[in-house]
Formats: structure tokens, C-alpha cells, sequence
């Protein structure tokens, strides 16, 4: 059980991942393999927070007594997250649009029976 | 002044991209002339610093935070080099697009446009990992709204295509990039690459898998380039010029970057060249059976990729000077082909190989400039496809390993094929169709970029020297990444 108390976080970030990915290539329908799409944002993003997180560790805010270093979490994950979350908005966002528009030009989201396109 | 220069390549496209819609409420025109002003700007400050990062890479720490632990551009020769392609090929593709872009929003497209440019120059540019991960999510977040600007059936299918992979692609670099900082709590890429050899080598392997996937899925790398096809052949013309010239080969310039000096990993380059010689096979086979012209261009432009990662993966410095002038002459060639057919297409309104039958005489000079270009992608001389490809095959026969040789044989019959859909084409243009047409040329405004690139490709062809010196310290700048971390880390 230890092995899972120390590794908890990237359990579910992998999981999440696996999660997204199944559903990216499994699921005919185009709004959920968006929704894949987001999940698999999600693990993602999570992985990278526990790449710098520190058990009950702070934010680190040097100027502040009574903290040493030590137990503050790493701060550069957060920024990587928090610039992957603005460009899985963006892609989320541009995909829904293109989704309205497949939906308009051929009546389905099943993206099994648009073929128009071929090798 | 001139060592911040580098700064500027990114900041002035970066920020007229987003003035275009701004100045577009004042004076509608104002949208398709920024992109030309912009793009001539980057390419007079590239030549300029051409002449100086040739003697010593020029490192510019942003916020003056000095690496390893700030962000830095690396303007080496590499660098410098493919920015001042992405700004000569953008320049003359947005001089095109002034006239080619009729319909739609056109602010936003013009906005797009500069945008991808920027996205592409910042790869080349930058010295971070992830500020190469945001770099490349600019160039194909752009990409994916430019493929479906038309608004067509194909445009919106292949669009979402390309999104679901292009996003799936950026997850996994974004992944290895997230094991990297782990194991090495830094971003700098020559940082990283100082330290690679300290950990052992099986931990290193997940993330370089993870990231030349992610960086695969843009460079077309088979069987990662289902995307290709679709995208490049439902663009509006101009974006399929830039997709084809100018996007994947920022990709294969990631891939090259990563391997070469991040890993510096001599094991998996044998595994690289097959991959290479299959892509390069799969891309000329597909287009042989096309009759939709830009499909056919776009599987060539598979081909061609295929080509320069297994001249990439030689590795030796004839190899990567091989594989770098190939994509310069892939980029002219590709470019030109694409700019000529968006003008035949808008003239017979039909994609098919067979609509094109007479074009010869109706627009002779479009169809010449077509000529010239598919001649110098098979590789006939005088243009620049035959120094590039003869280098290619010379770097491969060096090495004197019987599966280099047995490989450049395979890349031989590619180009046979190559050059036999090529000609057939050629073929329909002038010797098919009724004899006495009328005259419907494209405009001057258009043929004055297509002849510029059909120049470049005569000169280039008859003086490869032009361009070989640059070439040459480019590649010894990818293969020497103890010069690279040198002069990084100081």
C-alpha cells in the first residue's frame, strides 16, 4: 500500500490520460471524442502538477516568516499548467466550433459515416 | 542593439497579427498589407543576422534572467536560417494571397496567417522546451482554423481531422516534456542536454519516444501523417503552400533538434532512416494513384519529408547539410507548385488531373512556372532539386554501410516514381486539349512571387555555393551539441 500512498497523484494522471486516449479512439461520435480530448488535457495537466508538488507543502512566497523552502512546492509546473489549460481552451474551443460546422454540412457527428475523404 | 535583435523576429509579426483587426476597422485593405510589411521585416533582420550568428551563435536571455533559468533565444545558424525562410516563403505567399483571397473573413485570415509564421519562427528560435511547446501550439492552432477558413465539406472534415490528431500529438509532447522537467528540473534545452548522460538511460528513453511522437504527428512522419493529405489538399492554396513548405519542415527541424542535441541518442537514427525511406515510399506510391492534383501534391510533399529524415538520420555532416538543403529546396519547389495550381484550380474550377488538359496554352506562363517546379522536386538539373538530392545520395554512398546504400537505393526508386506522376502531369498540361484556346493568364501581381521562386530555384540550381556555406555550419551546428551547451551555459 505504500508504493500507492506515495504514487497516488500519477496513478490518476495516467489513468486520466488512458482514460481520454480510449475514448479518443474508440467513441464514434465527435463531441465525445472532444470530451476525450479534455480529459486527456486533464491528465496531462495534472501529471505535471505532481511532477513539483511536496507533501502539505506551501505556495512559495518567500517574504513570508516562518517557512523554509523545503516545503514549498515547485513553481514552475504551475506556470507550465497554467498555460496548458489557455491552449486546451483554445483547441476545446476551436474543435466545438468545427463541430457545429461538420454538424451543419452533413446532419451527423458520427464520424464512422463521414468518409469523404480518403487515401 | 543587434543583440536583441532575435527578440524582434518573434515580437513585431507577434504583435501586427494582432493589430490587423484593429487597423481593419479603420481601412478594410489595411488587413492583407500588414503581413507583407511584417514578413519583409523579419527577412531583412534574418539576412542581417545571417552574416553574424555565422561566426558566433547569438544567445539573447529574455527579462535578463540568464540560463539556465530564464528563457533564452538561440539564434545559431540554424536558427537564423530557417527564419529567414519562413520569412522569404511567407513574404512571397502573403504577396500572392493579396490578390488570391478574395472571399471569407479575410482580417482574420491575414491575422491567422502571421500568427502560423510567428508560431514557426519561434520554434527555430527558441532554447526552452516548452516555450517550444507553445511555439508549436501557435503554428497549429493557427493551422487547423486556416484549414478550414473555405468552409467547405472538405475543409471542416479534414480540419477536425487534423485537430484530433494535431491535439493528441501535442499531449504527448507535452508529457515527455513534463518527465524531462522531472527527471531534470530544468526546461533549458542545453541544460538538459548537460545532464542527459547523469540519469540512467532507460528513463530517458520514455520521454524521447513520447516527444518525437508528439513532434511526429506535425512532421508527417508515417504512420503518423494520416492527417496530411486531407489538411494540405483542402487549404485555400496559399495556406497549403505554407503547410507543405514551411510547417512540416518545422517539425522535422523539432525532431532534428531534439535528437541531435537534447539526446544526443546515435542508437535510434538507424530506426529514423527506415522510418524515413517507409514514409518517403508510402508518400510516392499514394500519389502516384491520385487524380486530385493537390492530393498529389500533397502525398509528393510526404515523399519529400521521408527523404530528408533519412538524410536527417545519416548523421554525419555531409548527411544533415544533405538533409538541410533539401528542405530548402522542398520549401521553394512545394511553395511554387502550390501557388500555381491554386491559379489553374481557379481557372477550371475542378481539382481533377484531367481538368487541366490544354493549360499549357491557355496560361503558359503559370504552367512553365508548374513545370520548373516539378522538375526541380524529381530532381533534374539545372534547379535546385538536383544538388540537394545529389548531395543526399553522396552523403548516403560515404558512409559506406551496405543499409545506407541499400536504403538510398529504395529512395532512387521514389524518386522514379516520383518523377513518373510528375510527367504525367506535365504531359496533360501541354500536349492534351484542343490547340487554340484563349489566352487567360493569372494576374501580374501573382506571377511576380511565382517567378521569384522559379529565379531562386535557376540560381540556387546553377550556384549551390550560395547557400552551401550557411548549410554547412548550420549542420555542424545540429551535430556539435557540446558547442551548443558551450555556448548556451557559457
Amino acid at each position: 500500500m505504500s508504493f500507492l500512498n506515495s504514487y497516488i497523484y500519477y496513478v490518476g494522471a495516467f489513468g486520466l490520460i488512458l482514460i481520454g486516449l480510449y475514448i479518443i479512439l474508440v467513441k464514434h461520435n465527435l463531441i465525445k471524442v472532444i470530451i476525450g480530448l479534455g480529459i486527456l488535457d486533464t491528465g496531462v495537466n495534472l501529471f505535471l502538477i505532481c511532477v513539483g508538488y511536496v507533501a502539505k507543502g506551501t505556495a512559495p512566497i518567500f517574504s513570508r516568516p516562518g517557512t523554509d523552502s523545503e516545503h514549498m512546492v515547485d513553481p514552475v509546473p504551475q506556470a507550465l499548467v497554467l498555460t496548458a489549460i489557455v491552449i486546451g481552451v483554445a483547441v476545446l474551443a476551436l474543435a466545438l466550433s468545427l463541430a457545429i460546422r461538420l454538424y451543419q454540412h452533413y446532419g451527423t457527428l458520427n464520424l464512422r459515416k463521414i468518409r469523404e475523404q480518403k487515401w | 542593439m543587434v543583440d536583441r535583435m532575435p527578440v524582434l523576429l518573434i515580437a513585431v509579426p507577434l504583435g501586427l497579427a494582432f493589430a490587423i483587426p484593429l487597423f481593419a476597422l479603420f481601412w478594410k485593405p489595411a488587413a492583407k498589407y500588414i503581413p507583407p510589411v511584417a514578413l519583409g521585416f523579419n527577412l531583412v533582420v534574418s539576412l542581417l543576422l545571417l552574416a553574424k550568428v555565422l561566426e558566433n551563435p547569438l544567445i539573447v536571455s529574455i527579462g535578463g534572467w540568464r540560463p539556465p533559468f530564464g528563457i533564452n533565444l538561440v539564434a545559431g545558424p540554424v536558427g537564423v536560417l530557417f527564419s529567414a525562410i519562413i520569412a522569404l516563403v511567407g513574404l512571397l505567399v502573403s504577396v500572392y494571397a493579396l490578390d488570391y483571397i478574395k472571399e471569407g473573413a479575410t482580417e482574420k485570415y491575414h491575422t491567422l496567417y502571421l500568427l502560423l509564421l510567428t508560431g514557426a519562427t519561434g520554434v527555430v528560435l527558441t532554447g526552452d522546451i516548452f516555450n517550444l511547446f507553445v511555439f508549436f501550439e501557435i503554428l497549429c492552432i493557427s493551422s487547423y482554423a486556416l484549414v478550414a477558413y473555405l468552409r467547405n465539406k472538405a475543409g471542416i472534415e479534414s480540419a477536425v481531422k487534423y485537430l484530433i490528431q494535431g491535439a493528441v500529438g501535442s499531449s504527448l509532447l507535452l508529457i515527455g516534456i513534463g518527465l524531462l522537467y522531472g527527471l531534470f528540473g530544468t526546461l533549458n534545452m542545453a541544460d538538459i542536454a548537460q545532464n542527459i548522460k547523469s540519469v540512467s538511460p532507460i528513463s530517458v528513453f520514455v520521454p524521447m519516444v513520447l516527444i518525437i511522437t508528439g513532434l511526429g504527428v506535425e512532421a508527417a512522419i508515417f504512420p503518423l501523417n494520416a492527417w496530411l493529405p486531407d489538411a494540405h489538399s483542402s487549404a485555400p492554396s496559399s495556406i497549403s503552400a505554407i503547410l507543405s513548405g514551411i510547417a512540416i519542415e518545422v517539425g522535422l527541424y523539432a525532431v532534428a533538434r531534439v535528437i541531435f542535441t537534447i539526446f544526443g541518442a546515435q542508437s535510434i537514427l538507424p530506426f529514423l532512416a527506415l522510418l524515413g525511406i517507409l514514409t518517403l515510399l508510402v508518400g510516392e506510391m499514394c500519389a502516384f494513384s491520385q487524380n486530385n492534383i493537390k492530393r498529389m501534391l500533397a502525398y509528393s510533399s510526404i515523399g519529400q519529408i521521408g527523404l530528408i529524415l533519412f538524410a536527417l538520420a545519416i548523421a554525419t555532416s555531409y548527411g544533415v547539410t544533405g538533409g538541410l538543403f533539401q528542405m530548402v529546396s522542398h520549401t521553394l519547389s512545394k511553395a511554387l507548385l502550390f501557388l500555381t495550381v491554386g491559379y489553374m484550380i481557379y481557372q477550371t474550377g475542378s481539382l481533377q488531373i484531367s481538368a487541366l488538359e490544354g493549360m499549357g496554352k491557355k496560361m503558359p506562363l503559370t504552367c512553365l512556372a508548374f513545370t520548373i517546379g516539378a522538375f526541380s522536386l524529381v530532381g533534374l538539373p539545372p534547379f535546385i532539386g538536383f544538388p540537394s538530392k545529389l548531395l543526399v545520395v553522396r552523403a548516403a554512398l560515404a558512409t559506406k554501410e551496405t543499409y545506407f546504400c541499400v536504403l538510398i537505393g529504395l529512395a532512387l526508386l521514389g524518386t522514379v516514381i516520383e518523377g513518373a506522376y510528375f510527367f504525367r502531369v506535365v504531359q496533360v498540361l501541354y500536349f492534351r486539349g484542343e490547340n487554340n484556346p484563349g489566352r487567360e493568364e493569372a494576374p501580374v501581381a501573382v506571377l511576380i512571387p511565382m517567378f521569384i521562386f522559379v529565379a531562386l530555384i535557376i540560381v540556387i540550381g546553377v550556384y549551390p555555393k550560395l547557400v552551401t556555406d550557411v548549410l554547412n555550419s548550420a549542420a555542424s551546428e545540429l551535430l556539435n551539441r557540446l558547442d551548443y551547451i558551450r555556448s548556451v551555459l557559457g
